[in-house]
């Protein structure tokens, strides 16, 4: 597989890149990791919204737009989300390949100019962010809160979480509340964007087929004049439950919602998260997966039925939607298949079938820029990074006994259902 | 058999076309240093389809949603299901019924030729029982039950059915609870043999793969298959859309629109196309004039898009998103719309987006389930890839203003509102 290079160039700095001609594509992206918290999450999300709609040298949005445009329809995209306990803020560039352009521009060393200028320069109005700017992005964000509400599959899952970790850190949203939102400035915002440059763990990816260097030095001279004290980073894993949380909201919809989730025992950098991600798979990641085998196919209870591990926080989701007077079966249907895992009732067939489409998912990652891109982000919080043959070999290696003991370990904390009226 | 190399210097690629002694036509797009490969074969029958002859036979009107039922149903033989096959070679499976078209497929980075086989096998052997269509009831129902309570999907289909007298593409693709109650086994059967006939397919493979293997799998698995002639009946559809306004109640809290243009349905060829494409990301992505007014009015947020949606018989351009006040951004896209009609674009707003949609179209061909799925939607729809490429970086300034006189007629368009009890919009 493609392979990657690592190098620090700041305290707490990481630029890893991995150089591949195979693809018409190169991106960049800066993830910068800080503590999940209350009180700072939602002007960090509000920030990286401010930050990619314009910047010192492309004063507007409309500005600049038309730049990535120019650059043939290059994409600037900013995320905020949740890794474990922690705020993850990623800015990124992505854009055609220099060997493709028409009249032979350099895409990828604009672009790279181009995310250091959002990240580094933005567009600013002495001690603080345009008015403006910040009023466009603040209206925006509100919508998005709101606009949750509207997939009923996402709000139902986020309810859960949210009454599930309501006492830990884990329960703020990734873009905090709507009140913390309304009370940011201009000026809070600039605070925000000197403590996230200053105490954020950054991780730096670049995928391409055109040398990195140029990104790496604007970077590297970037951060020289930042006092740099990275925050160290922790999860809270809770391996206990004391009783199980019951919830029931009523809303006038045509199918009712079951979202249900267990404390999984493990998370990484733990060595038996791998049997608990495996375990996950077998119970409901795949179309041959119990649930889907026997609450989907054989009970045609509902259309999907699936099981989600979240490694970095040690819980297992599982959601589906169903008739209103099903919702019982179901649940009963769904924890049936878990005590039948807990009880060892996994065929061979079950777990090496699933280990060849976890390895199959594994090894395709390796044909896109945004696979190779997750293959190596998604190990960032853990002990180094392994290849897929590594990756596989691991796989391969855990036995029935751990997935058993995988499942011995899920228990149910909480069950929140969305019932028609 | 016909092999023909098509290739590309500006995308650097090439692939290949087969017409396969069996009636299938066949596309292989080798990708050079990849390790996975991904297959597709659709036939030209979607949901659309509900009334169709073969040959001189009778005509047959069908329950709305049998296409996708079916290919919900032909995952399953007499021995069992595809996806427990596929487990055995590692393959990740799945499948989708669009209006135009229904598709299986799969991606794998081993094992290619036995999921191929699996892939010919299960979609060339049809086993439908009243007791495995009975199953598959509560299934779909749910699926069904899903799209009822999402306002994306609601807010399109509310606006087609005031856009379209007669056209089945204003009717759901996987139908409702109770016309697929009315799907037996001989009906499925009907469809079928009407449809799944190899003539009337188009298998693509992208990847890790060279046309000698996918022949050698297509001349193991697939006999001669009889063309015969299918006829598809629309009624006449007229150019007028039948109300200019529609809004459901729902429980959100950002509400949302669709508007919809409706336009002229005949064939369009790539160069209409590229232009067509061109055009629509000049007037509304967010490099626009239109999209910054939209914005700074508040009436528009990121969820804003555009889209150009067509099949057969059928050709709408839509503006949709969220947003606070709906009837206000559309009157603002219509307004907008016009005076660009009546004094012309701007040329550079041409030359951006011409780069712009180039660079996507040759983006587009990096991965290979997405190369594999752009080879098959534009046999479909008539077009090939590479040509579409080169119409885009031929298009001129001239030609946009042609084409946007021939488009977007204001006075022919629908809005579809999705809001909240308690909003007023």
């Amino acid at each position: 597989m493609s392979t990657i290079k690592r190098t620090q160039i700041a305290d707490g700095v990481f630029f890893n890149s991995v150089k591949d001609s195979r693809f018409k594509t190169m991106k960049l992206s800066a993830n910068l990791y800080v503590p999940l918290s209350a009180e700072t999450a939602s002007e960090n999300a509000l920030l990286a919204g401010v930050l990619s709609r314009s910047c010192k040298a492309y004063p507007d949005f409309t500005a600049l737009s038309r730049k990535l445009c120019a650059l043939y329809g290059a994409d600037l995209n900013v995320l905020a989300h949740k890794a474990g306990d922690n705020q993850v803020i990623t800015l990124s560039a992505s854009g055609l390949d220099d060997r493709y352009a028409m009249e032979g521009e350099s895409i990828a060393r604009e672009l790279s100019l181009l995310l250091c200028g959002v990240i580094f320069e933005p567009n600013l109005s002495g001690r603080a962010f345009v008015a403006g700017e910040v009023e466009q992005e603040r209206r925006q964000l509100l919508d998005v809160i709101d606009s949750e509400y509207n997939d009923k599959r996402i709000y139902a899952n986020g309810r859960m979480t949210e009454i599930m970790c309501a006492d830990e850190v884990y329960g703020v949203k990734r873009y905090g509340t709507a009140e913390a939102i309304k009370a940011a400035t201009p000026e809070s915002l600039y605070a925000a964007w000197e403590r996230l440059l200053r105490t954020s763990y950054v991780e730096i990816m670049y995928i391409g087929d055109s040398a990195p260097d140029k990104a790496a030095e604007v970077f590297t001279d970037a951060f020289r004049s930042i006092g740099r004290a990275p925050v160290k980073q922790s999860t809270q894993i809770i391996r206990g439950v004391k009783e199980v949380k019951r919830e029931t909201e009523e809303i006038e919809v045509s199918q009712s919602k079951l979202v249900m989730g267990f404390r999984a025992g493990t998370a990484v950098p733990e060595k038996e998260a791998r049997a608990a991600s495996l375990m996950c798979s077998i119970l409901g990641g795949t179309a041959t997966s119990k649930l889907f085998c026997n609450v989907r196919e054989k009970q045609s209870l509902c259309y999907y039925c699936a099981a989600r591990y979240d490694k970095y926080k040690g819980i297992v989701v599982i959601d589906s939607g169903v008739e209103g007077e099903n919702v019982e079966k179901l649940e009963k249907g769904i924890m049936k298949e878990i005590e039948d895992m807990k009880n060892g009732v996994i065929s061979d067939f079950e777990i090496e079938s699933t280990k060849m489409a976890v390895i199959n998912a594994y090894q395709g990652s390796n044909d896109t820029v945004g696979g190779i891109e997750a293959w190596y982000a998604s190990q960032l919080l853990e002990d180094g990074f392994k290849t897929i043959e590594e990756a596989a070999a691991l796989l391969n290696a855990i036995t029935k006994e751990e997935i058993v003991a995988a499942a011995q370990r899920l228990q149910l904390d909480t069950v929140y259902v969305l019932k028609n009226k | 058999m016909n092999m023909t190399e098509i290739k590309s210097d500006r995308a650097g690629d090439s692939y290949y076309k087969i017409r396969h002694s069996s009636g299938l036509t066949v596309y292989v797009y080798p990708k050079k240093g990849y390790r996975s490969a991904y297959a597709i074969i659709g036939t030209n029958y979607g949901s659309v389809n509900n009334c169709f002859s073969l040959d001189d036979g009778e005509k047959i009107t069908v329950p709305d949603g049998i296409a996708h039922y079916l290919e919900h149903k032909l995952f399953e033989s007499a021995e069992g299901d595809a996806f427990t096959r596929y487990a055995e070679t590692g393959a990740s499976a799945n499948a989708y019924t669009s209006f135009e078209k229904t598709c299986y497929l799969f991606s794998c980075t081993d094992r290619f030729e036995e999921s191929l086989e699996i892939l010919l096998d299960f979609v060339g052997d049809p086993y439908f029982t009243p007791e495995t269509v009975a199953k598959e009831q509560g299934i779909i129902g749910q699926e069904i039950k899903m799209y009822d309570d999402s306002p994306d999907w609601r807010v399109m289909f509310n606006m087609l059915e005031k856009m379209y007298h007669n056209h089945p593409v204003k009717i759901d693709i996987a139908g409702t609870v109770e016309s697929i109650a009315q799907i037996t086994a001989e009906k499925l059967y009907d469809c079928y043999n009407t449809f799944y006939n190899l003539n009337n397919m188009a298998l693509c493979v992208a990847g890790n793969v060279t046309a000698e293997q996918v022949l050698a799998i297509c001349d193991k698995m697939l006999k001669p298959c009889e063309k015969h002639e299918i006829h598809s009946y629309f009624e006449e559809e007229p150019y007028e859309i039948v109300e200019p306004y529609v809004e459901q109640t729902f429980p959100v809290m950002m509400p949302m629109f669709n508007l919809g243009f409706k336009e002229k349905a005949e064939h369009l060829d790539e160069k209409k196309l590229a232009q067509t494409d061109i055009l629509l990301s000049m007037l509304a992505s967010p490099t626009s004039r239109l999209y910054r007014d939209l914005m700074d009015a508040n009436l528009i947020n990121s969820s804003f898009g555009y889209e150009l949606f067509e099949g057969p018989g059928y050709r709408a351009v839509i503006f949709g998103g969220e947003s606070r006040a709906p009837r206000q951004a559309a009157e603002m896209i219509k307004q907008y719309i016009a005076k660009v009609k009546a004094e012309q674009p701007d040329r550079e707003d041409f030359e951006i987006s011409k780069k712009a949609i180039y660079g996507d179209s040759i983006s587009a061909l990096n991965s290979v389930s997405s190369i594999a799925n752009i080879v098959l939607s534009h046999h479909f729809s008539g077009h090939e890839p590479f040509t579409y490429l080169e119409a885009v970086a031929a298009t001129t300034y001239e030609d946009i203003c042609v084409r946007l006189s021939e488009m977007l007629d204001v006075t022919n368009c629908t809005l579809s509102v999705i809001k909240s009890a308690e909003a007023e919009v």
